[in-house]
């Protein structure tokens, strides 16, 4: 199965896209990935939503992992184009205000 | 009388996916939405209010049974009856495996913090603020029970179709 995720880094900062579903089976490869992504004490890292279809509470707390780390390491995270079911769980757990969806 | 639609899989992470596609165009039965591309009936993406209801409560009670009943170990079926209507879907996923401490599940916190977001725990609060009902009965078999209405306002459209 295809990782449904993917990192670019440009000297602007760090993009990690993610697509399909973000779930129990597919998180602990992202979490694995911001590990990586951590390790280079990013400045910025944007996390693209756009293309993902679903999530459930593992992949929330993988997003979470992302945006505590990142700014334990003084980088900051903003996390764009969430919509449809993700978006709506992002609400349910107050976590738009959050992440300013 | 409503028909039921029965799935079986191995209480396994591995065969979630499956049940999950089911529960979504079962809930689309309902709901009477499409999915984004026309062309793949069965594309992942649901964007119905009902639909993301139930196919996210779903998710997580599919979770609970094959982590903490069955330990994530492949020594069991979950056996899932869906059975939708013309105004609500209900949902009866039972399993053979360790009974859940549901009372034990600490609520979340009123107000969150963005220095301490939780990272755990949130599965069942999904599930039960998503849908009208969730029931659990500890076996042997454990019996999860979840219901979702169609708003009051969708079923006096579509009763006004007919």
């Amino acid at each position: 199965m295809a990782t449904p995720f993917e990192t670019k880094t440009t000297p602007s900062g760090t993009t990690l896209v993610v697509r399909g579903s973000l779930d129990i089976n597919s998180a602990p490869a992202l979490a694995e990935e911001i590990d990586r992504i951590v390790g280079t004490k990013p400045a910025k890292v944007e996390c693209d939503l756009s293309a993902l279809d679903l999530i459930d509470s593992s992949g929330v707390a993988a997003l979470v992992k992302l945006y505590k780390a990142v700014r334990a390491v003084g980088g900051a995270v903003a996390i764009t184009g969430a919509r449809d079911q993700p978006l709506a769980i992002f609400k349910l757990l107050r976590m738009d205000k959050v992440f300013n969806l | 009388m409503n028909p039921t639609i029965r799935l079986t899989v191995p209480g396994t992470l591995r065969y979630r996916a499956i049940a999950v596609r089911v529960v979504a165009e079962a809930a689309r039965l309902v709901s009477g939405s499409a999915t984004r591309d026309p062309n793949d009936p069965l594309d992942n993406d649901v964007r119905h209010p009902f639909d993301t209801a139930v196919v996210s409560a779903f998710m997580e009670i599919f979770n609970n049974v094959a982590i903490h009943a069955y330990q994530r170990k492949d020594v069991g079926p979950i056996q899932i009856a869906i059975t939708p209507s013309a105004t609500d879907i209900t949902i009866v996923i039972e399993d053979h495996g360790n009974a859940f401490d549901i009372e034990g599940v600490a609520p979340m916190p009123s107000e969150l913090d963005p220095e301490a977001l939780p990272e755990g725990g949130m599965g069942l609060h999904i599930a039960k603020t998503m849908l009208d009902e969730v029931t659990y009965e500890p076996g042997p078999p454990n019996l999860w029970r979840l219901m979702k209405r169609l708003p009051a306002n969708q079923i006096a459209r579509e009763a006004g179709r007919r």
